[in-house]
This record gives structure tokens, C-alpha cells and sequence, in this order.
């Protein structure tokens, strides 16, 4: 019997290529007669184009074709790759194409564009004040999500909201204002649990916006042939990008060709792919040759989208052993320029499942402003909930003598443990799968030597304090509901297909473990095929909110049991007895009882064409999504094919969590923070792949560790251009700013409701390692000294000069 | 030779920024360029000069008047001098760093700034109450004196009035420099909210982009003309028949002599009266 | 006209192999000509299109610019020596490893395996307004985006602004003040000054649009560090966001030589990160001869060395920051026994 492939590291095939540099990502590729294309961006932050004059340019040699707006569909609104209405400073507003990039912005610069200014603003509080300006022509924010809208991007209606100067009054004390909310939901007895609290404390933070800055930029080639699209994008999702990219076209889906083997990164920036991506399609189109846009990092830094930045307010209330008895939360989020985004939705319902408040108030508004736009940023919302709630459970630990492990312990989930409001059909609340922090916490308190540390946390020598910070970081950790195909072809081999994209983290390939798993099969005889269309790809998930771990192993788990099934019948049809009296095992499918009456695989794949129908792809189930019968119609005969949708069932919303321990060292003469260990426990499921997993704990911590040190990113508030729009300027972490020996473990508990017990893990770290850093700072030089992230040097060093908190208290992107 | 320095905003509209420096040269040269041609022509025409004669008669008719008579009181004379060292030290701190001359100049050039606003504040006030502030203007009852002025200076002999306290040519350069000097201040003022100064807090967008760019550039314009206008002023006041207007500035007087012979009586009237100290 | 950064525009590349050679050139173009060494200042000036000069003279092929070698009982550093190089040299190592230590905190070690000492010094300032291509006082106009009431200038000056508040952004050039080196510039004609570290930058009340006192036309061919300071008791540290691939907040470099009885004999002492020039703390030297470093010392001379300082809105941190380098740099850092 072939070893188990699932909790064992292995040499993922896309590495070698990754390494020596022969990986083609979407810039690499050239076709014959290939145009490049530059844009044209806005250089104001809300403006009009009343008139444009490109007859200069075009009279360029070398310069093949204009692209503006009114050449592309309009998107119902929505936003679009080209602008007649730039809502953000470095809005595309126009596309080039020309045989070089060099004519291209000569071109350019010869173009005339006649823009209106429009009324802007860049902070959110700006736009709700009385009179503020509104972000765009239509309103300044976004409201509650239509009926029926679900999830992070659900639609919602355009809003105009002002709250009053008595809102505002106290917002020069650093005091969020709380005015009308547009979205709100409460459970449990709030007053009653604050009324009973021995501690309320009420504070307000900044989380700040960061632009996601993936190494790949959003570059893209495009040509066309025969009326089909042929284009190559970077996206972390191939299988779902496909359509995407066919709407913002307007096409077919089937007539779009996506190529994407390897991505460099995404982040959630490029979740179903960048809209943007379109544009040497349609130049393509329009010059009737092939066209390249390569994205630079400026350009990055303004389409290449950023966290939204929410500053929050918590009001807590907590019995004297900690316990929390009330939770008020109110979110001002900043959805940039377009949207609707729900970082805030997700904030709100992660503080209800990680602090597990006996009652909560959430009240949000999601307000529109002239910023760079947002999409969702590796764990987005429940980092920004670690930020906003963290230092205030740090300073309520601190005042009421409990343990900083401890107090995030007694008021942890565990098992299926409910959280949010009571908006099931019943009235009943959502639950979670299961929990094992309290696990973890005790895993890592005791790995991290947290006594030994807490002891000497803040404790001075020199000029250096030491202080230590936990955190649990969760975010929603798996969907359900999607498709595989694999095949068991004549030669013997198992070919997995995926439509999982290649945005570093192997579970484009880890998926296949499983399958080979359920079917015994060697990983060398397993070939997995993904990142092209054209190759046959089943409905996948996107690779956004930790989701694909836990989707596509219970997807590839159904494929495999039907692969298996299906072995099992044509062992059963060809050497008698039922199915169920047959085994798999040695690549061979036999009789229970007797190894030697049976089929090998190879057999068996022969047989299944032979057979046709449901065995080699000509029948297929009804309930699979179109685009993988599509898929399966062209792997017809190739060999026996399993092919299956999940319908596994699920008791319960899938999240993970990952506590991060934090030690830090802050010199108080300079203001600099150093951190000088980190450990993260993941209580993320079974482990599919070790080193990934442990890779994925400690980079998404390294995200939240950078966004507590120093990145973010700068708007000029007077003419509301990005600032930081270089790669250094935005201060990405460095592998000088962690500590050598950074740590990671997993509990490795399987989950109850997936058949793998797999979850994912690729964005609970972020806000335990956001989370935990912040509370080590807070530990080593006070917990007031800071109500806003990045934690650089110049705000701990002036606080601590002054005895008193001395930052801007509630402006964003500074 | 461009006139006018254009950018272009971080929105990228179009902005005035300053005049074009080329502007500076050219006043420069316009001004060396007028006193090498004035001064040449002073050699080689044959410039009337009222016979000697002629003033002798005067005197002799009006010895009631005092032979020294008071031309400026110690007080304008200090104004005119503190606001000539704030216009040199003004000129000198705008302009050497245009041409080259690379020293830290802006506090010494608004710090003069506000000595010239101070004299000239003072100098209006003064000249309101206690001078006759109308001596100065030019008006249309001026013009016979320009046509016998310019008449004399192409060497005819014309009866016509002469000037009153000042010559008209003095008058017309008052005129033109006010207008410079209000200039330049004026923007200056305004200006020095673009710079750190004691006394507000900065604040470089106070104003439009356009209304900035008038600034700066009427503050170009009225300074490059101040350039041309010194040279002549200063070239006029070392001239040796202008000498004594000079002398005058300095010790505050006139001889009797020479008032009745560039002067008008009636126009500037002297009264008989004690010997003004030297 | 629109505006639009990347991709470099056209020029002519030069790549002479004589100082003689590269000074024909630059007289050649004058004004359209820019000098080239590591490139990591000029590409982003050239890629972004705003700097568009009409010829590119590259130095790097130069020999005779390059390489450290000894003169007299100092050294000379050839200005396009890159600063791994000077890192990696034994006797900057041996007797002025406080240039060790400034050229090993600037930017990032493939960035330092390029740029080079001379173009260290030389480069201009980060300021982001003005990077933006932005018309401000340093780039021709009448107005610094960086000093107004909404202005975001954390990174700006605290000390020496007039007009432009822009600082410095070399590491190694506090600790060249502080080691008294020499710049050697070739003029145009041929012609060679020597010019002290200290007066090698220019703030920009005297010069609003340069950092240096380099003319067009003139090139830094070397660097000269006399022996007077070498292994004197150095201190560098530089305060950054980051700990490699960022510029400094503000940075301290000092030299100083401690007599027998534990009194200060000499010191030279630079900062940066607070001005538009590197700032040689004269008054401070002065005030510590012959005073015991200790923490009453420093804290004398930290103060005086702050005196005048004018914050932004967002930068005050940089006078309690500047004043605790020098501190530092007076009576060092306290080490710290934590077994990790
Ligand atoms: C992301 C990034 C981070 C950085 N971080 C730091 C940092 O933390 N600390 C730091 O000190 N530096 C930093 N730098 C700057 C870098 O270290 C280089 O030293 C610097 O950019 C210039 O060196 P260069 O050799 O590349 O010169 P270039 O970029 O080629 O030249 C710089 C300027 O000097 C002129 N010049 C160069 N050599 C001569 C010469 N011999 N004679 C006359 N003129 C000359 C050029 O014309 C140009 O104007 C950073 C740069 C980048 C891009
Ligand atoms: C003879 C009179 C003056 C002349 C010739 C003169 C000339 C100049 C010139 C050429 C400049 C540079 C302008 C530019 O960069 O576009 C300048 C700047 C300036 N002047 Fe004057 N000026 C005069 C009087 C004044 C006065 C009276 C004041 C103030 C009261 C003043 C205040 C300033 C200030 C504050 C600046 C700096 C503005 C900046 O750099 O942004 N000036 N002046």
C-alpha cells in the first residue's frame, strides 16, 4: 500500500520551474506582430472627462490604436478597466497601443485630456461630516446589501449619508463619531451586560490601508483567434476568472481562453482575476494584433487595489475575572473608490466568534472615498477586528490583573460554538464547524515559554523594554459545494484536473494528494494539470478567504470516491460478485479476500472506455456546475473518469484560527520596535502539507507583523494623490524585520464536518500576527501609548516624550 | 526670451509659477542701456541751460528769501534712505541668486520687505499730514510743463512754467515707482504666507494655484521693474547738473539760488523764514 | 499633455573610459547631459520621465574612478566604488569602520552591490512630493507641497529648512563629515578642488534646486579619508521603519578620540535625516573637549545639538530622536544581557 501523501511534505512539480526562472508568468509570454499598450491615468482624484484629443498621438508612426471608455461595455455600473469619471487619482482613463512601450508614452504625452474637477474627499469622517464632500456623483456610501445579497461583495445601493455636528463632538478628543450607522445587528442583553461589567473601557482605533503589492503585477497579453480570446493574466483563480473575464467582454465564457499557470501572488487583489486585464483585449480587437500591458509598480499602487482602512470603535464591558459581558462595535470603513466591499461584515461577526461576547451590538458604515480601490486583503475584516479590539482587551487584562493568555482563553470558542446575530431562518444563530483555540493557546503558551517571557516583559535594560502580545487571529476557512474531474487513463496514471490557481500556497496540487490518497495511488504515477482553460477545468472556488483547502479536498475527495466506485463496478461487471466486494489498493482494484482476481488501474481505465457512458466521461452527474460538463465533454474517453460535486454535508460555517505569540523590544530612545520571536499555532484542520502549512502561518503573520511595524499607505489629502505610490514607500516587510528562527506548529485536529478534516489557513495568521505584535508593543511601553497602526517609531517616541498619546487620532492614510 | 515660467500642478493644470528670469536681464540691460544712451546724449547735445543772467534777476528779486531754503525735513530724509538701503538689500537678495550669486537670501529679502512696507506706510502717512501730499502727482494740469520740459531738453528756448517742488521728470518716476513699489509689496506681503516667517503659521495653499501664479508673477514684474527704475534713479542722482537734488537728500536743503532757478515760486512756495540747520 | 511615468525616454548613452573623456561630453551637452554611476538615484528620475536629460554619461567604465587605495597615512576612495566594495575593504574594516557601518545600513545589499560611494553623497533628496514630479521650489517652482497644514511629512526636516523642507538620504555622508574626508571634484576645464565632506552639500538656502556643490559639468572623481580619525571610538546607527531597504529616519555618525583620563580630546559628530544637508554638530564638538562621555556630557551637548528645531505636523518625533543619537553617540548604548 502506497505511504499516506496527506501530512507529508513533498516537492511540489511548479518548483523547479519557480526556481530557475523558466516559470512564464503573464509578461513573459510574445506573439508574432505583438503591440504594447500604456495608459493613461488620472491624475485628480474625482473628475470629468469632457473632451479628448488623441489626433496627435494616432498620428504617431508606430501607433496602432486608442482605447478609451466608450469602447467598453458598461458594467451595470460597476467598475470598469477605462474611465469617463476617474473616482481615484490613477484611474485608467485611456489605453495605447503601439509597437513599443516607448511610442506608447510618447503617445501619451501627446494626448490632450480635457478633465473637470469634481469634488473629492480621501478620509472617511471627512464625508460624513455636515457638508463633507461626497466621493462620488452618486453618494458617499455604500448601504445595507440588497435582499438577497450575500457575502463579502454583495451588492448594495449608493447612499448619501451625513451625520450632525454633535456626531462629531468629540472627535477632536480622538473619539469616534458614532452617528447614524447604515448597518447593524445586535443579540444577547447589551445594556444589561454592560450595566453588570466591573470594567468598561471604550477606545477607538485606526486600522490602516495597505496596498497589496503582490511581486506580480497585474500584467496581461491578450490576442484573438477565430473569434475566441486567447489571454494571459495573473490571477489567483483560473477556473472563475474565466467568466469574469468573458462579462467584463462581453462574451461567452467558452470562447475565452485563460492562461495562467503561475501567479505572483495575489493577496485577494486578484481574487477572479483584475479587471483591468481586459484592456489589451480589446486593443487586441481593435489593432487586430496581440497586445501586452505590462503593469509597472506605480501603476500597481493605484489600480493593484489595498485593504480597506476602518477606524473603529469598541466599547467593552468585562467581570472581574475577565470575562467579557458586552460588546458595542462601531466600524467606519473606507471602501475606496469602489466596492461594495464587506471587510466590515466579516470584522464584525469575527469579534463575536473569537471574543465570544454575551451580547453584541455591530453598527457599520461603509463609506465611499477618492482612494485607490479596495478588494479583499489576505484576511480582510477580521484583521481589521484584531486591530480595533485587541488593544482593548490588552489594557482590560492589564487593569483587571488577568493573564494576557488567559483572558483570550475564558472568552475563546470552542467546539461548534455560535457567533453573529440571530439572522438564521429559525432566529437561531451561525455556528462554527469546530474550534480547538483553547488547544492551541495552551500548545503555544507552552511552546512560546510565555511564563518564562512574561516575567521579563517590561523589564528595562539600556534603553530597551521587552514586552509580549498573543492574539487569536480567525477568518472563515472553507466552502463548499464544487466540482472535480480526474482520470485514470490507459497508461496507468492518475490525472487530477485543477482549476485552482497558482498563487504560491500548493494547494493548486495538494488537492490531488487526497485523491491519491482515497485511491492508493503513488504520487509519481499522479499528474495534475492546471492554470489554462483550455485545459479542461472543473468549477472551482476561488482562492480567496482561505477557502480552497477545504473546498477542493472535499471536491477531489467526492472525484476519488467515484473514481473508486466506479472501479469497484467495472471489477464487479467484468469478474463478477457486487462492487462492495471489492478492494483498491497496489494500483490494482480486487476482490476482498483474493489480491489476485482483480484489475489494475490501467486494466480498468481500458475497460472504462470501452464501457463509455457514466465510466469514461459520456454520462456525467446532473448536479455538476455547466463548466465542468463542459470540461468533461472534452475528456470524454480519455480513461475512466471520477468526476463529482461535493455534497458532502456540513454542520456549520468552516473558520480557522491561528493564535500568534509575540515578544518585542522597543528601544525608548528611538521609538523602534524589534521583534524578537514570533510563534504561530495554527487550529486549522487536518494538515494536508506540512511545510506549506507552516510557509503559510508564518508569511501570513508576516503580513500582520508588517502592518503592526510600519506598512501603509499615504493619500495627499490636499490633492488626494496616493503618496506611497513606490514599492518602498508602501514598506512591505523584510525578511531582516523578523526574527531568524520564526515559529510555526499546527494542532492538526481534524475538523467533524469535512471528510479530509482539512481547513484552510491562508489568512487567520494575518490578524494573529497584527494582533500580537500590537499587544507585545502595548505590553513593553504601555497600552495607551498607540491607537493606530502602523506602530512606527515616531508615534511610540512622541507619546513616550510627552507622557501622553500624541498621534492623529482619526485620520486616515497619514 | 520667454516672459512668463509655466508648470504644471500635481493635477496636471497649468500653473504660473514666476516670471521668466530673462525678464530681470532685460530691465537690467533696459536700465544700463537707458543711462549709456542718456548720458551720451547729455555729451553730445547742446543742452539749454538758463543763462546765468537770467537767475542772477531772480535773486536779486527775491531777497526775502533765506539762502538756504528746505527742501526735505530730516524725517523724510531718513525715510528715503531706510527705504533705499530695503531696496537695495531687496534687489540685491532677489536677484544675485538669479544670477548666480547662491546665499541663504529669503529672510534678509522679506526681513527688508517689511522695512520698505514700514517706510512706505510711514512715508504715506508723513506725506498725508504733514507734506503736500498733492506736490508729487502728476496731473493734467501738468502738461504745459512736459511740453516746455521736453521742448527745453531738445534745446529750444520756451518761456512755459518750470517745475514746482518737483520736477515733473521726478514726478513721473515717483508715479511709476509707487506703482512698482505698491507691487512688490503688495505680493510680498501675501508671499510671505508661502514661507516660514515668526509671525503665522505657513500656509502655501492659502490661495488658488492661479492666484498664487498673479502673485508671483506681479511680484516678478513689479520687482524686474524696480531693477530698470533704480538704475535710472541712481544714475540720475550721481548726474552732476542733478547733483544737487542729491546734495539735497542728504542735507536736507537747497540754496536759494537753486530754488529760483529750477523752481516755480508759485508753484512751490517758499516763505521767508529762518535759516534751516545745515 | 498627459502625464506619464515609465517607460525611460530615449537619450544618448556615453560610456567614455577617461575622466578627460566624460568632461568632454558634459561640456558637450552642458545642461542635457547627466552623470550616470550605480544608477539607483538617476533610473528613477529616468524611468520616471520627469528628469529627461539629452545624454547619459555612464562612469562605470572608468577605471581609474574606481578602487580603494592607500594616500599619504589615509585613504582614497575612487568615486564609483561601490559601497559593498567599500564594506567589504580590510582596511576601511580595520581603521574606519564607521564608513563601514553608514555604507552597510544604506538600502538593501543587491541596491549597495550597485550604487556607488560617489553617487551615495551625490543623490538627491527622497522627498515624495518632489519625486512625484511635482513643481515645487526644488524643482523649479514657488512652493513646497511638503511644508503645509494638510502636508504629510513625517520623513521631512526639523532643521535648516528654508522654503524646501527636503532632507538628505545618504547614510554614508554623516559619517564622511564625521571622519573629516575630502571630496575631490574635477571641474569642466579640468581643473580639481578639494572640498571638505561638510561643505560638499549645500541646504537649499543657499542652493534650493541642488544637494551638492557639483556644477554641471562637474564630477566627483574621489573620496579622501585623512588618517587623523582613523580608529578613533566610531558610533553609526541609523533609526529606520525597517531594517534593511529603507532610508533613514534620522541617522548619527561620530568620531571621537578619548584621552587618557577618560576626557573627550576630539570629536567629530554628523547627523542626518534633519536636513536638507548632512549637519556637522560643530557647537557640540566644541562642547564636549575635554569633558568626561558620559551620560551628563551627552546630555548637555544632545540638547544643544536640538536647539533651533522647528517640526512639522508630523515630524516632531525627530527632535527627541536626534537628540537621543547624540546622546548615544556620546556615551554609546547600554547593551542588553536577554538570552534571546
Ligand atoms: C529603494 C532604495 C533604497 C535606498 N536606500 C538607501 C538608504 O537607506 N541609504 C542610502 O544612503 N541610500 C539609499 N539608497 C540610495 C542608493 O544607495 C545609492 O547610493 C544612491 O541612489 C546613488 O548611488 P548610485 O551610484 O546609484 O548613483 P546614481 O543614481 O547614478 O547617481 C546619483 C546622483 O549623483 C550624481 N553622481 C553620481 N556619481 C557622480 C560623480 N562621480 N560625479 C558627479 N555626479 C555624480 C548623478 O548624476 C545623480 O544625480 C536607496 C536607493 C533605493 C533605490
Ligand atoms: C524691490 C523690491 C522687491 C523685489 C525686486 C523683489 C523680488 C523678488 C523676487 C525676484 C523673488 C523671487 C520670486 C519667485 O521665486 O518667483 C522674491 C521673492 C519673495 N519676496 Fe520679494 N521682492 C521685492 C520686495 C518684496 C517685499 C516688499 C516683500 C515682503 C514684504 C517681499 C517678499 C518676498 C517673499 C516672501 C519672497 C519669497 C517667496 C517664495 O520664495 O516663495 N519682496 N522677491
Amino acid at each position: 500500500m502506497a505511504e499516506r501523501l496527506i501530512g507529508r511534505n513533498y516537492t511540489p512539480p511548479d518548483l523547479v520551474a519557480k526556481v530557475t526562472g523558466r516559470a512564464r508568468y503573464a509578461e513573459d509570454f510574445r506573439a508574432d506582430g505583438m503591440l504594447f499598450t500604456k495608459l493613461l491615468l488620472s491624475p485628480m482624484p474625482h473628475a470629468r472627462v469632457r473632451r479628448i484629443d488623441a489626433s496627435a498621438a494616432l498620428a504617431m508612426p508606430g501607433v496602432k490604436a486608442v482605447l478609451t471608455a466608450d469602447d467598453l461595455p458598461d458594467l451595470g455600473g460597476g467598475e470598469r478597466a477605462l474611465t469617463n469619471e476617474p473616482v481615484y487619482a490613477g484611474e485608467p482613463i485611456l489605453a495605447v497601443a503601439a509597437v513599443d512601450e516607448l511610442t506608447a508614452a510618447e503617445a501619451i504625452e501627446r494626448i490632450e485630456v480635457d478633465l473637470e474637477p469634481l469634488p473629492f474627499v480621501t478620509d472617511p469622517l471627512d464625508s460624513l461630516r455636515p457638508g463633507g464632500p461626497n466621493a462620488r456623483l452618486e453618494g458617499n456610501a455604500w448601504g445595507a446589501p440588497l435582499p438577497g445579497g450575500q457575502g463579502p461583495g454583495a451588492p448594495a445601493p449608493l447612499v448619501t449619508l451625513k451625520w450632525t455636528p454633535q456626531d462629531f463632538a468629540e472627535a477632536d478628543m480622538g473619539r469616534l463619531p458614532m452617528g447614524k450607522p447604515l448597518e447593524e445587528w445586535a443579540y444577547g442583553d447589551l445594556d444589561g451586560g454592560f450595566a453588570g461589567a466591573a470594567l468598561v473601557l471604550d477606545e477607538t482605533f485606526v486600522v490602516q490601508s495597505t496596498c497589496h503589492h503582490p511581486m506580480e503585477t497585474r500584467s496581461a497579453m491578450a490576442y484573438w483567434q477565430n473569434g475566441k480570446l486567447f489571454i494571459h493574466a495573473s490571477t489567483q483563480s483560473v477556473a472563475q476568472t474565466r467568466g469574469n473575464i468573458a462579462r467584463w467582454v462581453g462574451m461567452s465564457p467558452s470562447d475565452v481562453m485563460l492562461i495562467c499557470e503561475y501567479t505572483g501572488g495575489g493577496f485577494g487583489s486578484k481574487g477572479g482575476g483584475a479587471v483591468s486585464s481586459v484592456i489589451p483585449a480589446f486593443l487586441s480587437r481593435k489593432a487586430n494584433a496581440p497586445v501586452m500591458m505590462r503593469i509597472t509598480r506605480e501603476e500597481e499602487s493605484y489600480i493593484g487595489r489595498a485593504r480597506t482602512n476602518m477606524t473603529g470603535r469598541a466599547r467593552i464591558g468585562f467581570a472581574k475575572d475577565g470575562r467579557i459581558t458586552a460588546l458595542d462595535l462601531y466600524i467606519v470603513q473606507d471602501c475606496g473608490a469602489y466596492g461594495p466591499l464587506g471587510d466590515h461584515r466579516s470584522a464584525g461577526l469575527a469579534a463575536s466568534l473569537i471574543y465570544q461576547p454575551p451580547a453584541m451590538r455591530w453598527r457599520a458604515v461603509n463609506v465611499i472615498t477618492n482612494t485607490p480601490p479596495r478588494s479583499q486583503q489576505r484576511s480582510p475584516g477580521p484583521m481589521q477586528a484584531n486591530g480595533i479590539i485587541e488593544p482593548v482587551i490588552t489594557k482590560a487584562a492589564r487593569q483587571l490583573g488577568v493573564d494576557q493568555v488567559q483572558i483570550r482563553r475564558m472568552n475563546s470558542p470552542e467546539g461548534k460554538a455560535a457567533f453573529g446575530p440571530a439572522a438564521g431562518p429559525g432566529g437561531q444563530r451561525a455556528h462554527v464547524t469546530s474550534a480547538f483555540i483553547k488547544q492551541a493557546l495552551d500548545r503555544g503558551a507552552a511552546q512560546f515559554d510565555w511564563e518564562a517571557r512574561k516575567a521579563r516583559a517590561g523589564q528595562r535594560q539600556g534603553s530597551k523594554i521587552r514586552g509580549v502580545g498573543v492574539a487569536v487571529g480567525p477568518h472563515g476557512a472553507g466552502s463548499i459545494g464544487f466540482d472535480s474531474i480526474m482520470t485514470i487513463r490507459p497508461d496507468g496514471r492518475l490525472y487530477v484536473q485543477s482549476g485552482v490557481g497558482n498563487l504560491g500556497t500548493h494547494s493548486v496540487i495538494d488537492l490531488a494528494r487526497v485523491a491519491a490518497d482515497v485511491l492508493d495511488m503513488p504520487w509519481d504515477k499522479v499528474e495534475v494539470i492546471w492554470g489554462d482553460t483550455g485545459k479542461h477545468l472543473p468549477w472551482t472556488c476561488m482562492s480567496v478567504g482561505s477557502q480552497t483547502t477545504h473546498a477542493m479536498t472535499r471536491a477531489n475527495h467526492a472525484g476519488a470516491m467515484d473514481t473508486r466506485r466506479k472501479l469497484q463496478e467495472i471489477a464487479a461487471r467484468d469478474l463478477g460478485g457486487s462492487p462492495d466486494d471489492y478492494d483498491i489498493g497496489g494500483e490494482r482494484v480486487y476482490r476482498r479476500g483474493a489480491p489476485g482476481r482483480g484489475l489494475s488501474y490501467a486494466q480498468a481505465a481500458r475497460r472504462a472506455i470501452e464501457l463509455g457512458g457514466k465510466y469514461d466521461g459520456h454520462a456525467v452527474p446532473e448536479d455538476i456546475n455547466p463548466m465542468t460538463k463542459e470540461s468533461a465533454a472534452s475528456l470524454v474517453g480519455l480513461g475512466l473518469m471520477g468526476i463529482a460535486k461535493d455534497n458532502y454535508p456540513r454542520d456549520g460555517v468552516t473558520y480557522s484560527f491561528v493564535v500568534g505569540f509575540a515578544e518585542v523590544e522597543v528601544d525608548i530612545e528611538t521609538g523602534k520596535t524589534t521583534l524578537i520571536d514570533y510563534l504561530g499555532v495554527g487550529d486549522v484542520g487536518t494538515v494536508i502539507n506540512p511545510r506549506s502549512l507552516l510557509a503559510q502561518i508564518k508569511g501570513g503573520s508576516c503580513l500582520g507583523i508588517a502592518h503592526a511595524l510600519f506598512q501603509k499607505a499615504v493619500v495627499d489629502p490636499r490633492y488626494g494623490v496616493t503618496l506611497g505610490d513606490r514599492f518602498h514607500y508602501s514598506k512591505p516587510l523584510s525578511i531582516l524585520d523578523v526574527p531568524a528562527s520564526m515559529k510555526a506548529d499546527a494542532l492538526d485536529i481534524a475538523d467533524p464536518e469535512t471528510p479530509v478534516g482539512a481547513r484552510g489557513v491562508g489568512e487567520p495568521p494575518v490578524g494573529a500576527g497584527y494582533g500580537a505584535v500590537l499587544n507585545a508593543i502595548a505590553d513593553a511601553v504601555g497600552e495607551d501609548v498607540f491607537r493606530r497602526a502602523p506602530v512606527t517609531a515616531d508615534i511610540v517616541l512622541t507619546s513616550l516624550e510627552n507622557g501622553r498619546r500624541m498621534h492623529d487620532p482619526l485620520r486616515a492614510h497619514v | 526670451m520667454g516672459i512668463l515660467t509655466w508648470g504644471r500642478n500635481p493635477w496636471d493644470q497649468p500653473i504660473l509659477t514666476h516670471i521668466s528670469w530673462d525678464l530681470f536681464w532685460a530691465s537690467l540691460f533696459a536700465g544700463v542701456a537707458f543711462f549709456v544712451a542718456h548720458a551720451g546724449y547729455m555729451v553730445f547735445s547742446t543742452h539749454r541751460k538758463r543763462h546765468a543772467s537770467e537767475t542772477d534777476a531772480m535773486e536779486a528779486a527775491r531777497a526775502d528769501l533765506p539762502p538756504r531754503i528746505v527742501r526735505h525735513s530730516g524725517v523724510a530724509r531718513a525715510f528715503h534712505w531706510v527705504m533705499a538701503a530695503a531696496m537695495f538689500t531687496l534687489l540685491l537678495t532677489a536677484f544675485l541668486p538669479i544670477a548666480g550669486v547662491k546665499f541663504a537670501w529669503v529672510t534678509w529679502h522679506w526681513t527688508a520687505g517689511l522695512v520698505l512696507t514700514g517706510s512706505i506706510v510711514f512715508h504715506i502717512v508723513h506725506a498725508t499730514v504733514w507734506l503736500d501730499f498733492w506736490s508729487i502727482w502728476v496731473g493734467p494740469a501738468d502738461l504745459p510743463e512736459l511740453r516746455a520740459e521736453v521742448l527745453r531738453e531738445l534745446g529750444h528756448e520756451v518761456p512755459g512754467p518750470r517745475p514746482g517742488k518737483y520736477p515733473l521728470g521726478n514726478r513721473l518716476y515717483h508715479l511709476v515707482i509707487v506703482l512698482a513699489a505698491l507691487g512688490v509689496v503688495a505680493s510680498g506681503l501675501v508671499m510671505m504666507v508661502r514661507v516660514r516667517t515668526p509671525f503665522f503659521t505657513r500656509n502655501p495653499y492659502l490661495f488658488s494655484d492661479a492666484t498664487w501664479g498673479g502673485t508671483y508673477v506681479l511680484h516678478g514684474l513689479a520687482g524686474v521693474a524696480l531693477v530698470g527704475l533704480v538704475i535710472a534713479h541712481v544714475y540720475f542722482a550721481v548726474r552732476p547738473e542733478k547733483w544737487w537734488i542729491t546734495k539735497s537728500m542728504i542735507v536736507g536743503w537747497i540754496t536759494r539760488r537753486q530754488y529760483l532757478e529750477h523752481h516755480d515760486p508759485d508753484r512751490w512756495a517758499v516763505n521767508a523764514g529762518p535759516e534751516p540747520r545745515a | 499633455m498627459a502625464v506619464i511615468r515609465d517607460p525611460m525616454p530615449a537619450f544618448e548613452l556615453f560610456q567614455p573610459t577617461s575622466v578627460e573623456d566624460a568632461q568632454a561630453l558634459l561640456r558637450r551637452y552642458g545642461a542635457g547631459a547627466w552623470v550616470l554611476a550605480g544608477g539607483l538615484d538617476s533610473f528613477d528620475w529616468l524611468k520616471d520621465r520627469i528628469k529627461r536629460p539629452e545624454a547619459v554619461v555612464d562612469l562605470s567604465g572608468i577605471p581609474e574612478l574606481r578602487g580603494v587605495r592607500a594616500r599619504g597615512d589615509g585613504l582614497e576612495i575612487g568615486a564609483m566604488t561601490t559601497l559593498t566594495e567599500v564594506v567589504r575593504h580590510g582596511v576601511v574594516r580595520e581603521r574606519y569602520a564607521l564608513l563601514l557601518d553608514a555604507a552597510e545600513a544604506a538600502a538593501s545589499p543587491q541596491i549597495r552591490n550597485q550604487g556607488t560611494l560617489g553617487g551615495n553623497v551625490s543623490q538627491d533628496t527622497r522627498c515624495w512630493y518632489y519625486r512625484a514630479g511635482w513643481p515645487c521650489y526644488r524643482a523649479g517652482g514657488n512652493i513646497c507641497y511638503a511644508d503645509t497644514p494638510e502636508s504629510i511629512n513625517r520623513e521631512h526636516a526639523i532643521l535648516g529648512a528654508d522654503r524646501c523642507v527636503a532632507v538628505n538620504p545618504s547614510d554614508t555622508a554623516p559619517a564622511l563629515i564625521a571622519l573629516d574626508a575630502q571630496m575631490v571634484i574635477r571641474a569642466a576645464n579640468g581643473g580639481e578642488r578639494v572640498v571638505a565632506a561638510e561643505d560638499y552639500f549645500v541646504g537649499p538656502g543657499k542652493d534650493i534646486t541642488r544637494m551638492t556643490v557639483l556644477q554641471p559639468g562637474d564630477l566627483l572623481t574621489a573620496i579622501r579619508l585623512p588618517g587623523a580619525w582613523a580608529g578613533a571610538r566610531f558610533y553609526f546607527e541609523k533609526v529606520r521603519d525597517r531594517q534593511v531597504w529603507d532610508f533613514a529616519l534620522v541617522s548619527v555618525a561620530s568620531a571621537m578620540v578619548v584621552g587618557a583620563g577618560g576626557a573627550i580630546e576630539r570629536m567629530r559628530l554628523a547627523v542626518n535625516g534633519v536636513a536638507a544637508r548632512p549637519l556637522r554638530l560643530q557647537a557640540v564638538e566644541d562642547l564636549v573637549r575635554g569633558r568626561p562621555a558620559n551620560e551628563a556630557t551627552a546630555a548637555v551637548a544632545a540638547n544643544l545639538a536640538i536647539a533651533g528645531a522647528q517640526p512639522l505636523r508630523f515630524n516632531a518625533y525627530k527632535v527627541p530622536l536626534m537628540r537621543n543619537l547624540v546622546k548615544r553617540a556620546i556615551r554609546g548604548v547600554e547593551a542588553t544581557t536577554w538570552a534571546s
